[in-house]
């Protein structure tokens, strides 16, 4: 034992403070159990200091400069000025109000915080590091464990982060100027938000992607949608190019890719941001000493009680495996926890909804018309445009659909894909039918208010009946 | 290698069984002979042993479907074999399928052969064709039934939903770990239960019980014209309004999901009437299940009201003749669909037994009362000297002894008729059955050598079989080789009956409730306990002299037990 180290125990001790270890974290105390959270940066982890939140701010900021500028056709002149130091320090007054509160209310529950990086030190302890030097260290004996460490971005080789010429999107949300030129190095969900924020900002975006195609892993009628409108908004688009490096050249850089046929092509830039993916972070817990092994992704391999190969230790969030997202490790942690204090809780969700903030923005939810197919289902698809419906053409964003997949004999409906305004927010119902076991019936019947989006998923739940009154039956 | 394992014949002849419930799941490792499954045919639940070692790869039916013998209900993965080729079961035959109408499809498989094999296969499959059209074992049910059923440890996999579309609702899943708890609890509640073998014959008895209210009005109705109209009225509107005002709700407003709302609907339901099994904000929220059980007992009671209303026409056009009321309520009853039960496993068993015994035997019913004081003295005395030796004495014994008592003095009560020898065949055994009406249907196990034990012995012997008819542990041999038998129907109430004979013995008798009654005595009425007695007969063996001399004799020893000792 190190001198100064002073061991205390704790029946729940959870690492990380994020969406998933500060949720199960309150609900351990709830359950009464006493809880130790450890967290070596800012409590909201990723999710509430750079990702979701910071990310939805710029972007509800983005939308209000864009549009500002862009309503000729309704009556509107105007050219706003973006002064995107201004726009970074509201977006940081909101994410401190929202890592403050839960900051707080992790304290007004009970859960003994502790400011640290944590690793296992063999049985059931960890030995958790403060920061900063002769900060000095102290070991927690704990009876369960969870582990939520999260995620963080993949760094490309040739394209290492070095926070001022090639950024991560922690560093993109926070420029303290608008790029005249950005080159965005990935298509996936953080490339298109950004690289249409950034656009909005009057920034010239060249986008460039592996693949052949933008938004990888969703259906290509709706990632078809958000390109479009990008493209529309001045992104470029360059698929089929691999960023290989870059080099400085005058006041910016040079990125250079290579394409299939190995031709080089060189995209100048003021900055260059890479969202390529982002990994699980298990290497700084020294698992060994848990004699526990992550997969080759470097994930930790869970039940569905969020319970690892370890019986006492649980992992919950990004570091428990894809999907990554903030609500599907705020769940887990909350089964953890109840798992924890002998609750009879359990992962058996039927789906996991996401969104996307692109314009528009993308929510699903659930099984595509496909994967229905794969699943031994004789799916069957309703859809209605946005363009038929009344509430897109008033808020001047006609584009899109919503999409509802259910079981052809029994009517279930098995998942969503809705591309249009406010999909993030429509897909919620749509979540909820899928998870009650309702049927394209029940939400065909129920009333939904007009005029709204919404009713756009009851327009499809009656077309996937053939009963739509405001699109062709098909 | 894969090996399928095919229902094997699990009683005797049997041609097909309903899988109760299943022992193992997919994926599960399996010893040889380790149960799989909890299958029922005929009058009883075995377990059917695995014949390999290997693992579960698939089940092939649900529990609660009826399989034809012979048809796959399970595959193996068998280690160490040859990979590739599906292995059929061939040491496991289906020579059970001895009905031919099963015959046929018991080697079938596919689904296409299953059409006809009976009533309860095809409901079933319409079941299926209503859920979900596949998709991996995914289930229906919202979050808060899903917790329901890892609260109540039930595996909501194997729960039938009645919602729309087959949901599974959170009544579903109740009702799934009742069934669970019932079927734990039945053993251990029948044993302890004081009443004994009085409780057991309850519901059973020899009659439909559903039929109980209004067909026995309209029996009654022979004695008294007048009498029997105001009867049948009375309890007709009794029996309409007990189901109608115990169940009915009367609500400005009530909740339901539009699915539900389409079925009551379609069934004429109005769902605020409708008793809510559940709230939501305080408001009473409306299942499809409830609205098709709402409906279903409107429907009872439409139809004991119906029966009801002709009996007493039937009887009033008899006296006076108004047809008209008998004619509209005999349309009412006619064109009603109403819920179509499976007539199957022990329900059909009982049924097939009865309509032989009475198409083949013709019943004559002998009544008689006899005082009951000496019986009921001697069980007093009796009773804490069994209970100090661990034994509930019931009056079942004693009845038992009676009988064999009066039983050896006229053996034809105590024969069989062997058409074919054309030979009456006097049993010199006296193997009692001891009618017992469970959950599943009426049971009868057989107390073996009665005349060969003591009152405790038959009291502990009767005791344990009614324990493991209600468990249905009991085994087929066990309720088999009577030769006489009783039903005490007076358990749950009444004094007479007509008992139907369990076939192909010549004798029932059947126990009215001991209660006391006015009896004349020495030129005055007093208050006596009496037990009322119905001895069915088969008449082509016995008849009406012997049957009544024959009461007669257990009347002697059943109103002054202690003739018993000179036996």
């Amino acid at each position: 034992m190190v001198v100064g180290d002073v061991t205390t125990g704790t029946d729940v001790l959870i690492i990380g403070a994020g969406p998933g270890g500060y949720v199960a974290a309150i609900r351990a105390e709830q359950l009464d159990l006493d809880v130790t959270l450890v967290e070596k940066d800012a409590y909201g982890g990723t999710c509430l200091n750079h990702g979701c939140i910071p990310s939805k701010a710029l972007i509800s900021a983005a939308d209000v400069a864009y549009d500002a500028g862009h309503g000729e056709h309704m009556g509107i002149d105007a050219d706003p000025a973006v002064d995107l130091s201004g726009m970074i320090d509201w977006k940081n007054e909101v994410v401190s109000g929202l890592t403050g509160g839960v900051e707080k209310l992790c304290k007004a529950n009970g859960v003994n915080l502790v400011e640290g990086r944590a690793e296992f030190d063999g049985g059931n302890t960890v030995r958790v590091a403060h920061s900063g030097e002769g900060q000095g260290s102290e070991s927690i004996e704990f009876e369960h464990a969870v582990i939520a460490t999260g995620s963080r971005p993949v760094e490309l080789p040739g394209l290492e982060f070095d926070g001022e010429n090639v950024i991560d999107s922690k560093g993109a949300l926070a420029l303290d100027s608008v790029p005249a030129e950005l080159v965005v190095v990935g298509a996936g969900y953080i490339g298109m938000e950004l690289s249409t924020v950034f656009a909005k900002l009057g920034a010239d975006v060249t986008v460039v992607e592996a693949l052949d195609g933008a938004l990888p892993g969703y259906e290509d009628d709706v990632a078809r949608v958000v390109k479009s409108r990008a493209e529309e908004i001045g992104v470029d688009f360059h698929f089929g190019e691999a960023a290989q490096g870059w080099d400085e050249s005058g006041d910016g850089l040079t990125l250079r890719t290579e394409n299939d046929e190995g031709e080089i092509s060189e995209f100048g830039a003021e900055k260059v941001l890479v969202a390529v993916g982002r990994e699980p972070v298990t290497d700084t817990l020294s698992l060994d000493a848990l004699g526990l092994e992550p997969d080759e992704k470097g994930f930790l391999v869970t039940d569905e009680y969020a319970r690892t190969e370890v019986e006492d230790v649980f992992a919950v969030g990004d570091v428990a495996g894809e999907p990554m997202l903030a609500h599907k490790g705020s769940k887990e942690g909350q089964v953890a926890a109840e798992v924890i204090a002998g609750e009879p809780a359990a992962l058996d969700y039927q789906a996991i909804p996401a969104a996307v903030f692109t314009d528009p923005e993308i929510g699903t939810v659930g099984l595509t018309e496909a994967e229905a197919e794969e699943e031994g289902f004789e799916p069957v698809a309703g859809q209605m445009p946005m363009r038929a419906s009344g509430r897109a053409l008033t808020l001047d964003e006609p584009d899109g659909f919503v999409r509802i997949v259910a079981d052809r004999s029994s009517g279930f409906v098995l998942g969503a894909q809705v591309v249009a305004p406010e999909a993030s927010e429509t897909i919620a119902e749509l979540g909820l039918a899928v998870e009650m076991g309702a049927t394209v019936e029940d939400v065909g019947a129920t009333i939904h208010t007009h005029p709204t989006l919404g009713e756009a998923v009851m327009e499809a739940a009656e077309n996937a009946q053939e009963k739509a009154i405001h699109t062709l039956n098909r | 290698m894969v090996r399928e394992f095919k229902l094997p014949d699990v009683g005797e002849g049997v041609a097909e069984g309903e899988i109760v419930s299943w022992l193992v799941e997919p994926g599960e490792e399996v010893s040889e002979d380790r149960p799989v499954a909890e299958v029922e045919t005929d009058k009883a639940v075995v377990e059917v042993p695995s014949p390999v070692d290997g693992s579960v790869q698939e089940l092939h039916a649900e529990a609660g479907a009826v399989v034809p013998v012979g048809e796959v209900i399970v595959t193996f993965a068998v280690e160490g074999e040859d990979d590739g080729k599906a292995a059929s079961d061939a040491d496991v035959p289906a020579e059970g399928a001895t009905e031919p109408e099963t015959a046929g499809t018991a080697n079938e498989a596919d689904a296409s052969g299953a059409e006809a094999s009976g009533d309860g296969r095809a409901t079933a499959e319409t079941a299926d064709a209503e859920s979900a059209s596949g998709g991996g074992g995914r289930v229906f049910a919202a979050p808060s039934a899903r917790r329901l059923a890892r609260e109540l440890d039930v595996d909501i996999g194997s729960v039938e939903g009645s919602g729309s579309a087959g949901r599974v609702v959170d009544g579903d899943v109740r009702t799934a770990a009742n069934g669970q708890r019932e079927r734990r609890e039945s053993a251990s509640g029948t044993a302890t239960d004081d009443r004994g073998p009085a409780a057991g014959s309850a519901s059973g008895a020899v009659e439909e019980p559903a039929d109980a209210a209004a067909g026995e009005t309209s029996t009654d109705s022979a004695d008294s014209a007048e009498a029997s109209i105001d009867s049948a009225e009375a309890s007709a509107s009794a029996s309409a309004d007990e189901a109608a005002s115990v169940e009915a709700a009367d609500r400005d407003r009530t909740l339901a999901v539009p699915a539900t709302r389409r079925v009551a609907r379609e069934m004429d339901v109005d769902l605020n009437r409708v008793p809510a099994t559940e709230q939501r904000n305080g408001e009473a929220f409306v299942t499809t299940e409830a609205v098709e059980g709402y409906a279903r007992s409107q429907q009872e009671a439409q139809q004991a009201d119906a029966r009801a209303v002709s009996a007493a026409g039937a009887t009033e056009a008899a006296a006076e003749g108004d047809e008209a009321d008998a004619g509209g309520a005999a349309t009412a009853t006619g064109e009603r669909a109403g819920e179509r039960v499976p007539y199957r496993g022990i329900r059909r068993t009982i049924g097939q037994a009865m309509e032989r015994s009475v198409y083949t035997a013709p019943h004559v019913t002998h009544h008689d009362t006899v005082d009951a004081s000496g019986l009921v003295e001697t069980r007093e005395q009796l009773k804490p000297v069994a209970a100090d030796r661990g034994i509930s004495l019931t009056y079942m014994p004693l009845v038992m002894k009676a009988c064999v008592a009066a039983l050896r003095e006229f053996p034809y009560l105590n024969s069989s008729l062997d058409e074919d020898a054309e030979e009456i065949v006097l049993r010199d055994e006296y193997n009692l059955g001891v009618a017992v009406g469970t959950d599943a249907g009426l049971i009868v196990p057989v107390v073996d050598g009665v005349d060969r034990k003591g009152l405790l012995g038959i009291a502990s012997d009767a005791n344990e079989l009614i324990e493991k008819a209600w468990d249905r542990s009991i085994l087929r041999e066990e309720m088999q080789g009577g030769t006489f038998t009783i039903t005490n129907f007076g358990a749950v109430g009444g004094e007479y009956a007509t008992p139907i004979i369990n076939y192909p013995e010549t004798a029932i008798l059947g126990l009215g409730a001991i209660e006391e009654r006015p009896v004349a005595m020495n030129g005055e009425v007093v208050a006596r306990p009496t037990l009322p007695l119905s001895l069915s007969i088969d008449h082509r063996v016995v008849d009406g002299a012997m049957a009544a001399e024959f009461a007669n004799r257990l009347g002697e020893y059943l109103e002054e037990p202690r003739l018993l000792l000179l036996d």
